[in-house]
Formats: C-alpha cells, sequence, structure tokens
C-alpha cells in the first residue's frame, strides 16, 4: 500500500511577525531598495574585471597537456558566478556571454586547442562589454550575440 | 502607507558571489528588513540557522563544495536544526529550470530567478509570508506540500460529476 504520508501546520511564525500594514508600498519598498544599491551598482564593474582576470588566469593554466576537467570545472564555477552577476548589476549581455559559456563547458572533459579558442573568444567578449561600458538592456544585440555564439558552440559538439 | 512591515524580521542570504549576496543585502534593507545575515556556503549557513533561527533563508543552488539543496535538506532533516519550517527561497540560474523539480523535492518553498531585480525578490518575499501550505512527510521527503495550488487558482475543467 502507498504511504499515505503525515500533514502538519506549521507554526504562524511569520505571520505573527510582518504587520500587513504600516510598512511602505510594494512601489516605495522597490523604489528604495533600488535606490540603496545604486552605489553597489557602481562597485560591481571592479568586481566583475578582478574576477573576469581570475578566470582568465586559469584559462591560460588550460591548455591541451593540464589536468582538464578539474581547470573546467573551475571556469564553469567562475562563469556561472558572471551569469547570475551580470544581469543582476545591469549587465545582461555579460549574462548572455557567460550562458554560452557555461553551456559550452558543462559538459566537456577536455579542451583541445580549438575548443580553447572559444573559450577564449567568450572570455574576450565579456571584457569587452565592461570596456564598452554596455549597461542595460539591449534585447537585438543580446539575441545576435545569443545566436553567434550558439553557432560557435555548435561547431564544436562534444567529443 | 498600505504595505507589509518587516522590520522584525532575520533573514540569512547565502550565496559564494560576493557580490550577490550585496546585492540581496541591500535589497532587503532598502525593504525595511533590519536583521540581515550572511554565508558563503552551506556549511556555515547551517551553522548560522543554528546559531541566529532566521525567519527566511535565500539561497543560491550552486556553491561549490556543497549547494543549496544539502543546505536544504539539513535544514529540513537534521535534529540541530532549530526550525524545520523555515520558509526558503532558492535562486536558480536562468537555464536551469529542469532542475527545479529536484529542488521542490528537497523541500524548497519558493524560488527566484537570476538575474535578480528589485521588484522579483520583493514578490518572492511576499509570497513566502503568505504562504499558508501546509508540510508534509512521506518517505524521505519533508517539505512544503509540493501539490498544493496557487492562491486563487482553481480547476477549470469538466467536474466529473458532471458527466
Amino acid at each position: 500500500m502507498a504511504d499515505q504520508g503525515k500533514i502538519v501546520q506549521p507554526p504562524k511564525r511569520l505571520k505573527d511577525k510582518v504587520r500587513r500594514t504600516g510598512g511602505p508600498t510594494p512601489e516605495s519598498a522597490i523604489l528604495r531598495a533600488l535606490n540603496a544599491a545604486e552605489d553597489l551598482m557602481d562597485t560591481y564593474q571592479g568586481w566583475a574585471v578582478d574576477d573576469l582576470a581570475k578566470l582568465w588566469q586559469t584559462f591560460q593554466g588550460t591548455g591541451p597537456s593540464a589536468p582538464a576537467k578539474e581547470r573546467i570545472t573551475k571556469m564553469f564555477d567562475m562563469t556561472h558566478d558572471i551569469r547570475g552577476e551580470g544581469g543582476s548589476f545591469g549587465f545582461p549581455l555579460v549574462s548572455v556571454i557567460a550562458d554560452s559559456l557555461c553551456k559550452f563547458l558543462e559538459p566537456r572533459q577536455k579542451l583541445g586547442t580549438a575548443e580553447l579558442e572559444v573559450v577564449k573568444v567568450h572570455i574576450l567578449a565579456m571584457r569587452a562589454v565592461f570596456r564598452q561600458d554596455l549597461k542595460g538592456s539591449q534585447p537585438t544585440l543580446e539575441r545576435e550575440m545569443q545566436q553567434l555564439l550558439a553557432l560557435l558552440r555548435d561547431r564544436m559538439p562534444v567529443r | 502607507m498600505s504595505g507589509y512591515g518587516f522590520a522584525s524580521l532575520k533573514v540569512l542570504v547565502v550565496d559564494d558571489s560576493r557580490p550577490i549576496r550585496s546585492l540581496i543585502k541591500t535589497f532587503l534593507s532598502g525593504f525595511g528588513v533590519r536583521e540581515l545575515f550572511e554565508a558563503p556556503d552551506a556549511d556555515e549557513a547551517f551553522k548560522i540557522v543554528c546559531d541566529i533561527d532566521p525567519d527566511i533563508v535565500i539561497t543560491d543552488w550552486r556553491m561549490p563544495p556543497t549547494d543549496g539543496i544539502d543546505l536544504v535538506e539539513r535544514i529540513r532533516n537534521d535534529e540541530d536544526t532549530p526550525n524545520p519550517y523555515l520558509p526558503i527561497i532558492m535562486l536558480t540560474g536562468f537555464t536551469e529550470l529542469h532542475r527545479v523539480k529536484q529542488a521542490r523535492d528537497a523541500g524548497v518553498t519558493a524560488f527566484l530567478a537570476k538575474p535578480i531585480s528589485a521588484a522579483a525578490l520583493y514578490k518572492r518575499f511576499c509570497t513566502v509570508i503568505d504562504d499558508q501550505r501546509p508540510f508534509v512527510r512521506v518517505g524521505d521527503f519533508f517539505g512544503p506540500d509540493r501539490r498544493a495550488r496557487r492562491k486563487g487558482e482553481s480547476f477549470t475543467g469538466r467536474e466529473r460529476r458532471h458527466s
């Protein structure tokens, strides 16, 4: 017979702690949050440039003879963070490029010379976005970049 | 003024990315949350959970060498946990929606997709506060009822009794 399980009603702790009225309206709470984050948005670009430098350093240690999977995983983890951060800090184009690099790296066990070139193109593209200060939503450019990088990835099937 | 007052909430933010931790904390502070804590990985996060007994946890998924799923499972099932019903918001990369089922099966309360915006975080925060789902213990699973319908969502198909 299937396990019917047990249903438990959790204590209403949050309901007791959160006032339903008297706080700022959702619009003003969100506006306050955005204003508070303004300085952080400016600081991010410095952090991102440092992160990209670390990614580049790891990439440079990833020759065809290097212990491949370990470095690929390291590069994936770094790129995964950049993917989440880019769009959150006003650089959606960086997230698009980092997403493509994550998709390229995740299934691979090793990187040959041609694959390393693909990785290099992605890192240089992210670096260019910050250098050109390409902030904000740019749907056409994001779509074109997505398509271009997908074509590049498709030329390098996982072996 | 007619919105929620979050001043008495304690929130823990867990992410291996320092910029993301800072951004979420700054947004929450703008919403009026005063007690904010942070951790870069699941191990440290669980220690903080045991120490401060937060009201909400917001955690990333991938935080090598541990991950957000480990943290959720410990909060729900570890004998040291101060509150197994703790609401947990899981952050996911925008291409990782296929993993939602795995996180839901670990006992996550809600999801928030990266990239993060202040509006999306506020909405998810309110959803978690209003969440009235019971918890279910069945087999290895302990967490919010996975079958529950969202508020206002009702069956629109033909009722069996009418056939």
